[in-house]
C-alpha cells in the first residue's frame, strides 16, 4: 500500500497541534519532578516502515544504549507511543525523586514506566482533544491507553523496531524531545502509527486547513 | 490609526490561528516572522509596536527575542503566545519584558481582552 | 440489589470478577464492589467513607498516596505492573503457597473521573488478579533459561558446544585487547580414535569421549571454558593464564590421559592426546587468529608422534 506525503500545510499543522500538545505533557511532567522541562521543536515525518529505524538513530544518537518504554493506544486514534531514555538520564530520573541510594531494579522500572505513562498521556490526549475540536465528524471513540511495557533494556536505538514484525507499511513518526534543565535527562517520544489512522488524521488536517 | 504588529511564530497555521482571533475591530498593518532574527529584523524596520511571540522555534526562541530585546533596551508591547504553559515559562517570560502570556491553543476572545486590559485602542 | 435488570452496569460493577474501588480527594473510599469485599474481608459498608489507608495500614502510603493524587493533577491515566510491584492489597489467592508468592499478583489501573468542568472528581481504580500469569510468565521465564544453558551444551559430553566456545574466546580476546590480561587457549584431539570406534565401536568411542571430558574437566577452575570443538577435538578457554601456566597445564592433563586407561564394558581402551597451546599477543588480528596458532601448535604435536603437548610462542 503506498500513502501520499504530507503536504506542507498538513505537515506544519499537525506540528503545531503536537507542539501544543507536548506542552502540556511538559507541564505535567514539570509537575511530577518539580522542575523546570525544556521543550524542543517536534518533528514530524511520514515514514516507510524501513526508514524508522534509522530515523530514530539520528534521533538519538548511534553510540548510546537506550532503554524504551511502549504503550499503545486505541480509539480515536490507533498506534503505539515508544519513550526512548538514554542510561545517564535513567539515574538521573531516580535522583531526582530522591532516591539517592541506589535504586533497585524494580523501582526503577516504575520510575520510567512513569515518566513515559505521563509524556504519552498528556502528548496524544492533547492531539485528540485537538483533532477532535477540529473535526465535525468521527468524534466518537475516547482514547484508551494499555499499561506501560518495557520494551528493551540498554540496546542500541536502531534495533528497537523490527520492520519485519509489523504488519504496516507506513508510519506516522512524531519526534518529541524534553530535557530537564541543568540536568542530564532526555527523552524522547516517537509516535509510530497505521495508515488507517494517518488518513483519519489527514482528514482532519485538511478540514483545518480549509477553515482558513 | 493603523498598528503595525507582528505576529512571530514557527508554524505558519500557528500565526494564521492567531491572526484569525485577533479583534476584526482593531486596525493593524500584520507582519509576519518565522523565527527570533527575522522578528529582530522586522522589529528595527519599525513593524512590531505590538509583537505577538511564540516561544519554542528552531534557529533563534523566543526567550534570546526577549533577552536580545531587553539588553538592548528595545520598546515593545509583547504577548508571548505560547503552547510552553509551565509556569516557570511564564514567569521567565514576563521577567525577560513580556506584558502578557496566551496560551495555546488561542481561544477565541483572549487576545481581544488581553489588548483591552492593557489599554489598547481597538 | 433488589432487581439487577433493573440497573445492569451497577449489578455488573458488583459482580464482575475485577476489583473496582474509588477514592475521593480525601482519600476517602466511595465505592468498593464485591470482589473488593471478598478478598479483603471488609464490605463496602465497612469502609465508605473512610479513609483507605485507615483501613488498609499495610497498603504502601506514601507511594500509593502520590500515585493517586497524580492523576488528580495531571487527569491522566496510571498503571501499576506485578512486574514491578507484586501487589498492593495483601490479598490471598487460591495457588499452591508452595510456589513462591504469599499474596496475590494484582495490575492496576488508576482512571480519573472528571465532573462536567473537566476537573477530576474521583479515581476509579481497577484491580486485576493475575497471579496465573505471573506463575506462567515465571515458569515460561526459566524454562527459557534454562533452554538458553542447554543450546550452548555439547548433546554427548554434557560440557559447552563449539558455538559457546568460539563466543567465549571472543569475550575473552575484547577483554585481554581492552585490558591487557594474559589469556591462553588450549586445543587437544584424541590421538587415534578412528582406531578406538573401529575397534570397540561407536558406542566405545562415545564413551571414551564422556570419559576424557569428564577427566578433563574435572582438572581445570571454574573460570575456565571447557568444551567440545567437534569429533574428537576439545578447547579449553583459559582466562587471566600466561602461556607458561597453560602449558604446564596441558601437560599434566596429558599425562593424567595417558596414565589412566578408559573403562569400556570392563574392557580398559588406553587413550592420549595430542595438544596445541597459543596465548592472547597485542598483535593478533583477532580471536580466529588465536584459535589458528593453537591449531598450528596441535598439528605439530601430531606431527612430531603424538601424545605431546606444543605451545605456540616456543614453536
Amino acid at each position: 500500500m503506498s500513502i501520499a506525503p504530507l503536504s506542507p500545510d498538513q505537515r506544519d499543522s499537525l506540528q503545531e497541534i503536537t507542539n501544543i500538545a507536548m506542552g502540556q505533557a511538559g507541564a505535567s511532567l514539570a509537575t511530577l519532578l518539580n522542575t523546570f522541562v525544556n521543550l524542543s521543536v517536534p518533528r514530524i515525518n511520514l515514514l516507510a516502515l524501513p526508514d524508522v529505524s534509522g530515523s530514530i538513530r539520528n534521533l538519538v544518537g548511534s553510540d548510546v544504549e537506550v532503554t524504551a518504554v511502549r504503550q499503545s493506544f486505541q480509539g480515536y486514534l490507533m498506534g503505539e507511543a515508544i519513550v526512548i531514555y538514554q542510561q545517564a538520564g535513567c539515574k538521573e530520573l531516580a535522583s531526582m525523586l530522591g532516591h539517592t541510594d541506589e535504586l533497585n531494579q524494580a523501582a526503577e522500572t516504575e520510575l520510567l514506566l512513569d515518566v513515559a505513562n505521563i509524556l504519552v498521556g498528556a502528548c496524544l490526549g492533547g492531539i485528540t482533544e485537538q483533532l477532535k475540536g477540529i473535526s465535525k465528524e468521527n468524534n466518537s471513540g475516547e482514547l484508551r491507553f494499555s499499561a506501560p511495557s518495557v520494551m528493551a533494556v540498554n540496546v542500541p536505538p536502531e534495533t528497537l523496531i523490527n520492520p519485519e514484525k509489523l504488519s504496516w507499511t507506513h508510519a506516522l513518526l512524531v519526534e518529541v524531545n524534553f530535557t530537564l534543565e541543568n540536568r542530564n535527562f532526555v527523552s524522547h517520544l516517537v509516535m509510530l502509527m497505521p495508515e488507517k489512522t494517518i488518513e483519519k488524521i489527514r482528514g482532519v488536517l485538511d478540514e483545518f486547513i480549509a477553515s482558513f | 490609526m493603523t498598528t503595525p504588529i507582528l505576529v512571530v511564530d514557527d508554524s505558519a497555521m500557528a500565526r494564521k490561528m492567531l491572526i484569525k482571533s485577533l479583534p476584526a475591530s482593531w486596525d493593524v498593518e500584520i507582519t509576519q516572522a518565522s523565527n527570533g532574527h527575522e522578528a529582530l529584523q522586522a522589529y528595527r524596520a519599525g513593524k512590531a509596536h505590538v509583537m505577538f511571540l511564540d516561544l519554542t522555534m528552531p534557529e533563534m526562541d523566543g526567550y534570546q527575542v526577549l533577552e536580545t530585546m531587553q539588553r538592548e533596551g528595545l520598546d515593545s508591547f509583547i504577548i508571548v503566545v505560547s503552547a510552553d504553559i509551565q509556569p516557570m515559562a511564564q514567569e521567565r517570560a514576563k521577567q525577560l519584558g513580556a506584558l502578557a502570556f496566551v496560551k495555546k491553543p488561542v481561544s477565541p476572545g483572549i487576545i481581544e481582552s488581553v489588548l483591552r486590559e492593557y489599554g489598547v485602542q481597538l | 440489589m433488589s432487581n439487577p435488570a433493573n440497573n445492569l452496569p451497577d449489578f455488573i460493577v458488583e459482580w464482575i470478577d475485577v476489583g473496582i474501588f474509588v477514592v475521593n480527594r480525601n482519600m476517602e473510599i466511595t465505592l468498593w464492589n464485591h470482589f473488593m469485599a471478598r478478598h479483603s474481608e471488609l464490605q463496602a459498608d465497612q469502609v465508605t467513607g473512610k479513609n483507605l489507608f485507615s483501613c488498609f495500614p499495610d497498603l504502601p502510603e506514601a507511594w500509593l498516596a502520590k500515585k493517586i493524587q497524580s492523576v488528580f493533577l495531571l487527569k491522566n491515566f496510571a498503571f501499576t505492573s506485578w512486574e514491578q510491584r507484586p501487589y498492593l492489597f495483601r490479598f490471598p489467592h487460591n495457588r499452591p503457597i508452595t510456589e513462591g508468592c504469599e499474596f496475590m499478583y494484582q495490575n492496576c489501573t488508576f482512571l480519573p473521573v472528571k465532573n462536567e468542568s473537566g476537573e477530576v472528581e474521583s479515581v476509579c481504580i481497577t484491580l486485576m488478579d493475575v497471579t496465573d500469569v505471573a506463575f506462567s510468565q515465571t515458569m515460561l521465564k526459566e524454562a527459557l533459561e534454562s533452554l538458553g544453558e542447554s543450546s550452548n551444551r555439547d548433546g554427548l559430553t554434557g560440557i559447552y558446544n563449539r558455538r559457546y566456545l568460539d563466543q567465549q574466546i571472543a569475550v575473552e580476546f575484547d577483554r585481554a585487547k581492552r585490558y591487557g590480561e594474559a589469556f591462553s587457549f588450549i586445543l587437544f584431539d584424541l590421538d587415534h580414535f578412528k582406531r578406538v570406534n573401529d575397534s570397540y565401536g561407536h558406542l566405545g568411542g562415545d564413551e571414551v569421549l564422556r570419559s576424557v571430558a569428564e577427566r578433563v574437566g574435572s582438572m581445570l577452575r571454574t573460570t575456565d571454558t571447557f568444551g567440545r570443538y567437534g569429533g574428537e577435538e576439545f578447547g579449553i578457554v583459559l582466562p587471566s593464564t600466561s602461556i607458561e601456566d597453560s602449558c604446564f597445564l596441558a601437560e599434566r592433563v596429558r599425562q593424567a590421559i595417558e596414565q589412566t586407561p578408559v573403562n569400556f564394558q570392563d574392557t580398559p581402551i588406553k587413550v592420549s592426546i595430542s595438544m596445541g597451546v597459543s596465548a592472547f599477543k597485542i598483535d593478533q588480528s583477532g580471536y580466529k587468529q588465536l584459535i589458528d596458532e593453537a591449531d598450528q601448535a596441535l598439528y605439530a604435536s601430531k606431527k612430531a608422534g603424538r601424545n605431546r603437548v606444543t605451545c605456540h610462542a616456543a614453536s
